[in-house]
């Protein structure tokens, strides 16, 4: 069933624009200019329930914008939009009762209050019986493993067990949808590897249809079965994940660390050498050969190896050069 | 609609409050060194006379009291901060996405704000009153106290709606501290709580009656001490009516400019 559904969808951002220095802000006042930028345009989409969608693109892409049309935050500019047959901008009470937006820079915590205080408020605001905010609660306070921190300051709790807190305070009512904007931002591997994990089993456990958009290539590969990659505002790529970055994804970089001075030797295959000190080597490989540059350095002896993905960014250049494949 | 919401969320402001005890502590010392000046300066007015505008000095120290306290039991100015610094860092978006009334929202944490600080300063007025020996004056009829009762309860409601409306003008003037600066010098001024508008000249209170600003903190403190019982009637009528225009302005406020927030910020 089709839970959100955007035709056309445009939001256009007036801006106003000066130049620079003392002269500028004079004139400024004077007179001001503005400028028209698009941040989402004409952009198709449906979601279907239960999905967990990867929403990608570099800073500046239009994919914060897209969440808060969906969360009706901001009016579109033009086109049409309906999420959970609802629209959005409307702002009514029984719309926001069925989705849930966490975004990692803002908080809906009280930080002078426990969380076990904020979650009363909140069982209180989405209308939740006793009996089904306790399951509600004891669920995910022993799925996120966070018994003892229920009642301490919410200020004194870690970035990795606040974004728990504010998951455990967004899934309290069980909600249809939840828009996760940039949850493992700031999050160590550890933290950011839990997180996943959560929302891999909310997803499946309770089939609630999950939006994510993140700059880790991780969340995406580990979280979404469909990825939705936008730039400039324009949809350029609406697929499967798994052959995004089969197609797309071309290089990796691996990292070589050595106790002792080390010589690199000629290498058989096509590589680019970014980075070569005696103790340190990074190296960018066509995927298929990382395996053979793999075994030709290790007979170096490293002793540390990483290897790392392409960044997002170099992605999404790559699919808007090429075309994306799968785009609806 | 449900109160539960609500009276919860009266609650989370009242606990939010008890979490800085430093602060509460300040602010009782604040009150007692606000009350030290008046005595100075009101003893200093009255220095030789009965009388100043048919003030004596006890009437006049529990004007003061009454009125300082109504005026500090006004929260309200946290809501159009709150509402216009979250709209200028994108981050009201926090109240748009969970189902509450967003106004609601605001009244209930002004009412949670207050009753704590009805508290306080109701322990610091005591401890004042006695603390200087003031012979404390006030009417004695229940009636003019009930009417008095309502009329600062509708004069904190109507000051929320103010401040929750001039939040909102952020949404369309991005920038609201001249609004803000132009509402807390008429306050402070035509409330009263400087000085007892009886001092001013008869003109300017006529016109004064027909503003709100008269009736939240001047009359009730007046009432209070017995005076102008006549102007009740009249209070609540004046008061009732700003509070039902305000209300419509801010609805149309409110569906006309709720489209022009663009969440931009953090």
């Amino acid at each position: 069933m089709e839970i959100i559904k955007t035709v056309g969808l445009t939001k256009n951002f007036k801006r106003f624009k000066k130049q620079a220095g003392m002269l500028g802000s004079i004139k400024g006042l004077i007179r001001r200019e503005y400028e028209e930028k698009q941040a989402v345009g004409n952009l198709d989409l449906t979601i279907r329930e239960g999905e967990f969608v990867g929403l990608i693109g570099p800073n500046g892409a239009g994919k914060t914008t897209l969440v808060k049309m969906l969360t009706g935050i901001i009016a579109p500019t033009c086109g049409s939009v309906s999420v959970l047959g609802y629209y959005p901008n409307n702002l009514e009470h029984e719309f926001k009762q069925q989705y849930s937006v966490v975004m990692g820079q803002k908080s809906q915590l009280f930080f002078e209050l426990t969380v076990e205080d904020t979650l009363r408020l909140f069982k209180e605001i989405y209308g939740l019986p006793e009996e089904e905010y306790q399951s509600s609660k004891d669920y995910f306070v022993k799925l996120f493993q966070v018994q003892d921190l229920m009642n301490v300051q919410v200020r004194t709790l870690s970035l990795g067990e606040r974004m728990k807190m504010e998951l455990i305070a967004a899934l309290l009512h069980n909600p249809k949808i939840i828009f996760l904007d940039e949850p493992t931002i700031g999050l160590d591997a550890v933290a950011s590897k839990q997180i996943r994990g959560f929302l891999a089993e909310i997803n499946e456990r309770r089939g609630t249809t999950i939006i994510l958009t993140s700059h880790y290539m991780e969340d995406i590969k580990a979280l979404c079965k469909r990825s939705i990659v936008i730039n400039h505002g324009c949809k350029i790529y609406d697929g499967d994940t798994e052959k995004l970055f089969e197609r797309f994804q071309k290089f990796k970089k691996i990292t070589f660390t050595f106790s002792e001075p080390t010589l690199l030797p000629n290498l058989e295959f096509e590589a680019r050498i970014l980075e070569q000190t005696p103790y340190k080597k990074v190296i960018m490989v066509p995927k298929e050969n990382a395996a053979g540059l793999l075994r030709e350095l290790m007979n170096l002896l490293p002793a540390d190896i990483t290897v790392e993905e392409e960044e997002i960014g170099t992605i999404v250049e790559r699919i808007y050069r090429e075309g994306g494949d799968g785009l609806a | 609609m449900d109160l539960r919401k609500y009276l919860e969320i009266l609650k989370i402001f009242i606990k939010t409050q008890l979490a800085w005890r430093g602060d509460s502590v300040i602010q009782i010392l604040f009150s007692l060194t606000k009350i030290l000046f008046a005595s100075l300066l009101w003893g200093t007015i009255f220095a030789g006379r009965e009388e100043v505008a048919g003030f004596t000095l006890s009437s006049m120290m529990s004007y003061y009291i009454i009125s300082s306290f109504l005026t500090q039991l006004d929260m309200s100015s946290k809501v159009s901060m709150e509402i216009s610094q979250r709209i200028r860092n994108g981050t009201f978006s926090k109240y748009m996405v969970i189902p509450v009334n967003i106004q609601g929202y605001f009244v209930a944490m002004e009412m949670g704000m207050v009753l704590f600080h009805l508290i306080i300063y109701f322990i610091t007025s005591v401890i004042w009153v006695f603390l200087f020996r003031i012979r404390f004056v006030f009417a004695p009829d229940p009636a003019i106290l009930a009417g008095m009762g309502i009329l600062i309860l509708l004069g904190l409601f109507f000051m929320v709606q103010i401040n929750y409306y001039l939040g909102l003008l952020t949404l369309k003037y991005e920038e609201i501290g001249l609004f803000l600066m132009i509402k807390d010098n008429l306050v402070a001024f035509v409330t009263g709580s400087i000085i007892p508008l009886t001092l001013l000249p008869e003109r300017f209170l006529w016109i004064m009656k027909a503003f709100p600003f008269y009736y939240v903190t001047y009359l009730p403190s007046m009432l209070f001490i017995g005076r102008l019982k006549g102007e009740l009637g009249m209070g609540l009528l004046v008061l009732s009516c700003w509070c039902v225009v305000l209300q419509a302005v801010i609805y149309v406020t409110w569906q006309n400019y709720r489209i022009k927030y663009d969440g931009v910020g953090i």
